[in-house]
This record gives C-alpha cells, structure tokens and sequence, in this order.
C-alpha cells in the first residue's frame, strides 16, 4: 500500500455533505484509491446502487462530450451533488445544466484488465473524475492482480458521478469468461469466497453496450455485426443477461475491424471480422464521423484503420506485465478534436506491494 | 482481450453468394439511398468449419471453495503403467469430454487413474535428483529416439524464422513449423519403435497426442493441455513398453527438460499466446508439470527452501540444475513488475515451509485444476491405450 502526500486533485475528491464528514461512498472511494477493497457487504450495497443507476442508461448511451470544468470553480458545483442515492433524485437534466459550463474535454479509455496502478496512472495523465469526463470501453478485469479493486473503483465513480463516467460493456464482463480468465480466483482467492464475484456479474447485465458522444463518435467494445445495420436495433437488444454466444450483442462486444472484404469468420470463435467498406456503410448509414474501439491490444496504445474511420484504444501499458506496450487514451475537445495521450505502465516504486496470503488450500 | 492476433489467421471469407438474398438492403439513415453493399456474413461449411477451439462454451467447475474438501482430497499417488497386451486394437483417438460428468467418469475409470498415477510416478522418479545427475549411458533406443525427435522440431525454428509481425502475440510462421510437424509427424513417430516391429501401426494413435503436444495451430497458442498431450504421449509409449519404469529419470531429465527448452523457444520466437490462462491468477502462462517434477526435485535440499525463489543467487545458480527454479527464473525474466502482483500463486506458496508439501499440493492441483476441467480436457483425446470407458458409465450410474 502506498501513503504518498495527498496530492491537490486528491482532496477534490472530498466531498462533505455540510457536515464537514466523508459520506460512506465518498469514503469508499478513497479507499478504492488506495488500492484497498471494500468488504463484502460494501460491494453488496455498492453494486445494489449501481444496478439502480445502470438499469436506467440505454444501449446506445449519449455521452456529451465537453464537460469539464476547471477545478476551483468545480467544487460548488459538485458540493451541489449530493452522494448516492439523493443523487439520483436530482432530474438529469439539471445535473446536465450544472456540468454543461466551461467546457475542456472528455476521454475515452480502452482495456484496463485489473491493471489497478495502471489506471491510476491513466488518472494521472487524464485528469481525475469527476472533473474530466470518462467513458471506459469495458474489460475493467481479468487477467490481472486488481481486478476488484479496479472494478470496484469504477463502479463507485459510476454511483457517485452518474453523469461523469460511463462504463460500457466488453467481453471480459461475463460470468463465463471471469471463470476462466482470473476474475472468478481472484475474488475467490481475495474474499474466501464467489459471492462478490456474483454481486459482480451480475451487475456486469447491467452494463450499456455502447456510447454515442455528441451524436458523432460511436463507441463499443468489439465491433460491428452483420444483424446490426442502425444504432436504433441496437437500441432495441435486450441487455440485461449473460452475453450470448452468437447474435447481435456478442458480436458487439466480440468482433474485430480487419483487412477483409465485407464480413469474415473470427478466430476468437465469437463475434467477426468486418472489413473497410463494412465501416464505411455504417458510419454514413448512421451518420456518425468514426467508430471508437477497443479489444485488441496495439503496441502504440492507439490504431486508426479504414483511413480513419476507426480507431482501436488500448489502455493496459505493458499487457500481462510482459508486452511491453504503451497505452493510450482519446481526448476530446468541445469541438471533437482527438489528441491521443499516451502513457506507460507506473513505475516500480509507485505500485503497492499485495499482502502476502497463505498458499492456496491444496498446499496446506 | 486481444487474445489471438485476427490478422494472423486466415479465415475464409464467402464471396457473394445466394445467401445475400436474406441480408436487409442498406439504406442511409440520412438520404434513404443505399449504400455500399459487401459480402454477407458467411456461413460455417465443411471446407471451413468452425475453430476446433470453442472459447468458453461450456461453463467452467467452480472451483471448490471448502478448504475442508481440498485439504482432505487425497494426494495423487504414484502407480504403475498397466501394459498393453496383444491382441493391440489401435484406433485413431478422438475427443469424449464435454461435460463434468464426463470428467467425472473419466478419472473414476482405469485410465484416469493410472494416467494420474503415472505423473505421479514420473514426478517420485526424480526425487532429489539433479538435471545434471548422471544418466546410465547409452540411453535406451526409444528415449534417445525422443531427444533426437525434440532436437530435429527445435532445428525447425531455425528453418522457419517469424515473419515481420505487428502484433505482439500469434506469429504466423508457427503455422508453417506446425504444419511441417503434421507432414513429418507419422515418420518421427515410427522412427521410435524398433525397426520391424509390430507396434508400427501404433503411430497412427499416438501421432494425435504428438501433434497436439505443441500448441495450436490455428490459434497459435499452448497452454497446460497441450502439455498434458504430451505427457499423454510419454503415456502412451510406456504402456507400450517402449519406456520402462526405470527409465522414468531420464524421462523426465533428459526428455521433459528438453521438451521445456523446446516449448520456451516456441512460446518466444512465435509469441504464442498463453491458452486459457487465468492470468496472473494461475500458476504460470504456459506449464505445470515443470513445476511438479521441479519441486519434486528439490525434495530435501539441503539449503533450499520453497522461500530460496526469492533469492536471485540460487535462480542464477541453480536452474540449470532445478527445474522449478528454471521456471521461477524464466517468468521473472518475460515480466516486468512486483513478483507478488504478476505471479501471485507462486510468491503465496513460496510460504510453504518445505519441497514435499509443495510437490504434494502440485500434485493435488494439478488433478483439479488442470485434468478436472473442462475447458482444457474437452481436448484430451482417448484411444486404445487410453480408454474411454463407456461400460463404467453403467457401473456409476
């Protein structure tokens, strides 16, 4: 566990109610910013939140792009913002009136993969949440050491500033892919148990499958699928359940954009592979300037494809602790101009060092 | 996830055919026009049928969670390899698990237990021994057979360099190395029995198990079960007596360890991806029988101990004598980062107070984990050697 100083954006991050006291989301944020999980009857609520908030955001989720506001002016604003569940209460688009003024930008982030010390660097180059806007294009976990607090973390950004972070879908967010991937171990290994893993994916059916930012930049996980021609039969999927083997929301979650004429049969053994023209004809059919993606690790953090109508997001640096890749995140301005950051893995000395746990049960 | 590399597979994309008829027309959202038009999404058919690999299609064994029920399980005990009498019926083998029951049957049946039995054996064959310890010379005909089979696949890699690749994983040119291990295969197989031998139509059943041995070409990546086909492989030659109980040193010394080195060239120069992996979350990317037959080893060392992996003297010192220390030293070498955060399993059972206690509860996962689930057993292949048991269906149920 790290205790460095408490840097300024760090105390943006209190939030009193009056009282001058943390409210107990508020604390569990600052927690989750230490790397430190919450316990299981946290989660349980915090997920219960959560679902409340999800259940409401549709398929295609309007993301507004600029809305962000400089930190000294923020804090009234956000004072205004009472902590879940009163928050909730609180029209949206009042919330849209409040946060819509000066506007700077908002980022859009690909795959984290339990990363957790990545991410924070991710935070630190992008600008903390809730004063930059975030959209995360799912795969919050497996594969690494912190994919519950890395989820978690998330999620209670997600409760406590509904409108200033959306969490997309992808294909790690499901029950049948944690079990093999780590996300299952770790909490069993973490908790003792499967049950924060269960408050987990099912929160995971809740979870939108795509953004639209200011009507232009379409965003999804994976890709495109041949049953999905308008964002308006996407609107209509059924969300709420497991991600399915075939049909439209898997592929969305699943497929990849590649040198291919029109459709072709994807490796992975779900979803597809859709070639230039495939793009082409969505974007214009739909109106919209270019597809934002994720899903496939890119070395330089960032890929454009199909003379730039779309473009793969990567955000785990250094994959899997040995790829040796950089990661990147798009930056948007008011005016939809792109700037990509990229960022590599933190250093050494800045990630925690896990508690040591006994050895597992079959060596006892 | 960017598990396997698209651009690495060719995958066969149908031209337009009768089958666009049943695609909607495109039409603008903005002019109501139609838009460009593209091949239809084509279909699965005999010439390109789907990915043998099935990603997660059948939910995984929950893991047990009653540490009562994994401490009590009993360690797998070593037990000799029943073997194959005449009259031999050798059969191409084929694929039989696709559910936990299936897996349930499998290690309630003979083959599953003396397949246990034999890594069981193979891992008490070299207690306290060293890579380096000497092997009675000449090997016998079928091991050296083995090295020189492993040594010809490794002049392969020289042969077939990776192609210039962007993506970090999946290098095509494995597929031209697997495809010359399918070509050659039957030959390399035959090449150890002993000349005129009734056993040569046993090639045509173990060579399934060889080929699946290195990983997958079509996905290009290896993980626990095709280590499994290997030591299926091993299995198989021992039933058929090619390889003695006495052998079993040398087995895993000279035969295994030369194995490893072959598979850790592949998984570098080809990037193979790791298949299935738990991620940091499960013992290694790649092996498990490594560390089996490592921590057997290392049984009663004198100075050693589970915690000595820390110790970057000993790694420097003695892998090339321990394969477990091999193991620890080459993960250290390919990730970057806190030991305890890429390789959890390995920094928490480094608390284990001693080598028996780590060999045993190897032993113990190794059963669960890897040869009781079955996303990694739907591909173990059974034939005449390894019998898929349908008559103790009836007695269990």
């Amino acid at each position: 566990m790290i205790r460095g100083k408490r840097g300024r954006e760090e105390i943006g991050w209190r939030r009193s109610r009056g009282t001058g006291e943390m409210s107990d989301l508020d604390r569990q944020i600052e927690q989750l910013k230490r790397c430190e999980p919450l316990k299981e009857s946290e989660v349980k609520a915090l997920c219960l939140k959560a679902m409340e908030i999800l259940v409401e955001e549709s398929n295609v989720q309007r993301v507004d792009a600029p809305v962000t506001v400089r930190s000294p002016l923020m804090d009234p604003f956000f004072s205004a913002f009472p902590p879940f569940p009163s928050a909730i209460s609180l029209p949206r688009n009042v919330c849209s009136v409040l946060v819509r003024l000066p506007p700077i930008c908002s980022e859009i982030c690909g795959d984290i993969h339990g990363q957790f010390y990545d991410m924070k660097e991710l935070f630190k180059v992008g600008g903390d949440c809730p004063k930059t806007n975030y959209l995360f294009l799912g795969d919050f976990v497996d594969r690494g050491f912190y994919s519950v607090e890395t989820f978690l973390l998330l999620l209670a950004l997600k409760v406590r500033y509904p409108d200033r972070i959306t969490l997309i879908r992808g294909n790690h967010e499901s029950r049948q892919i944690t079990q093999v991937y780590g996300f299952y171990d770790e909490c069993l290994r973490k908790y003792g148990s499967v049950n924060v893993w269960r408050y987990c994916t099912d929160i995971f059916d809740y979870l939108s499958l795509s953004a639209l930012i200011e009507n232009k930049i379409f965003s999804v996980h994976g890709g495109l699928s041949p049953a999905i021609t308008t964002l308006d039969q996407i609107r209509t999927i059924d969300r709420k359940q497991e991600v399915p083997h075939d049909g439209a929301m898997c592929d969305l979650l699943w497929s990849d954009p590649e040198d291919v004429d029109g459709w072709g049969l994807s490796p992975r053994g779900a979803g597809y592979l859709f070639g230039g023209n495939v793009v082409t004809s969505f974007n214009h059919s739909n109106n919209i300037d270019y597809i934002c993606r994720a899903h496939q690790l890119v070395m330089e953090g960032y890929k454009w494809m199909f003379n730039n109508q779309i473009v793969t997001v990567w955000s785990a640096p250094n994959y899997c602790y040995r790829c040796g890749n950089v990661a990147a995140i798009l930056v948007l301005d008011e005016n939809l101009n792109q700037q990509f950051t990229v960022f590599e893995a933190a250093p050494h000395e800045s990630r925690g060092v896990p508690s040591k746990k006994p050895a597992p049960d079959y060596f006892l | 996830m960017a598990d396997s590399d698209p651009s690495a597979a060719s995958p066969p994309v149908s031209s337009s055919s009768a089958t666009d008829t049943a695609s909607p027309p495109m039409l603008c959202a903005a002019c109501a026009g139609a838009t460009a038009s593209w091949s239809s999404p084509p279909q699965w058919s005999d010439s390109s049928p789907p990915p043998a690999y099935r990603p997660i299609r059948s939910p995984a064994i929950n893991a047990p969670t009653a540490t009562a029920s994994i401490v009590l399980a009993p360690v797998p005990q070593p037990l000799p390899v029943p073997p194959a009498e005449p009259p031999y019926r050798f059969e191409i083998p084929s694929k039989r698990i696709s559910s936990p029951d299936d897996i349930r049957r499998f290690h309630s049946s003979e083959a599953g237990r003396h397949f246990v039995g034999f890594v069981a054996t193979l891992s008490s064959s070299v207690r306290g021994r060293k890579l380096s310890d000497p092997i009675p010379s000449p090997l016998p005909a079928p091991l050296s057979g083995l090295l020189s089979l492993l040594h010809t696949l490794a002049l392969w890699i020289d042969e077939i360099p990776p192609l210039p690749h962007a993506s970090r994983y999946g290098n095509p040119a494995y597929r031209s190395w697997h495809a010359r291990l399918t070509d050659e295969g039957h030959s390399l197989v035959v090449a150890l029995f002993p000349p005129s031998d009734e056993l040569h139509p046993a090639a045509d059943e173990l060579l399934p198990y060889l080929l699946d041995s290195f990983g997958n070409a079509y996905r290009i990546d290896y993980g626990t079960g095709h280590e499994t086909n290997f030591a299926a492989f091993l299995y198989c030659l021992a039933r058929l007596g090619l390889v003695k109980e006495d052998d079993y040193p040398a087995l895993v010394l000279r035969v295994f360890a030369t194995y490893l080195d072959l598979m850790r060239r592949l998984q570098i120069t080809y990037s193979l991806e790791p298949a299935g992996s738990h991620g940091v979350w499960g013992l290694d990317d790649y092996h498990f029988l490594p560390f089996i037959f490592g921590s057997a080893q290392l049984i009663d060392h004198k100075y050693m101990k589970p915690k000595s992996i820390h110790n970057q003297d000993i790694l420097d010192n003695f892998s090339n004598d321990y394969m477990y220390l091999a193991c620890v030293a080459f993960v250290k070498k390919v990730k970057k980062g806190v030991f305890a955060e890429h390789s959890p399993m390995l920094d928490d059972i480094s608390g284990v107070p001693n080598w028996s206690k780590v060999n045993s509860g190897m032993l113990k996962m190794y059963k669960a984990e890897v040869l009781e689930k079955v996303p990694i057993m739907q591909h173990f292949l059974f034939g005449s050697l390894i019998k898929c048991r349908v008559e103790n269906l009836a007695k269990l149920n």
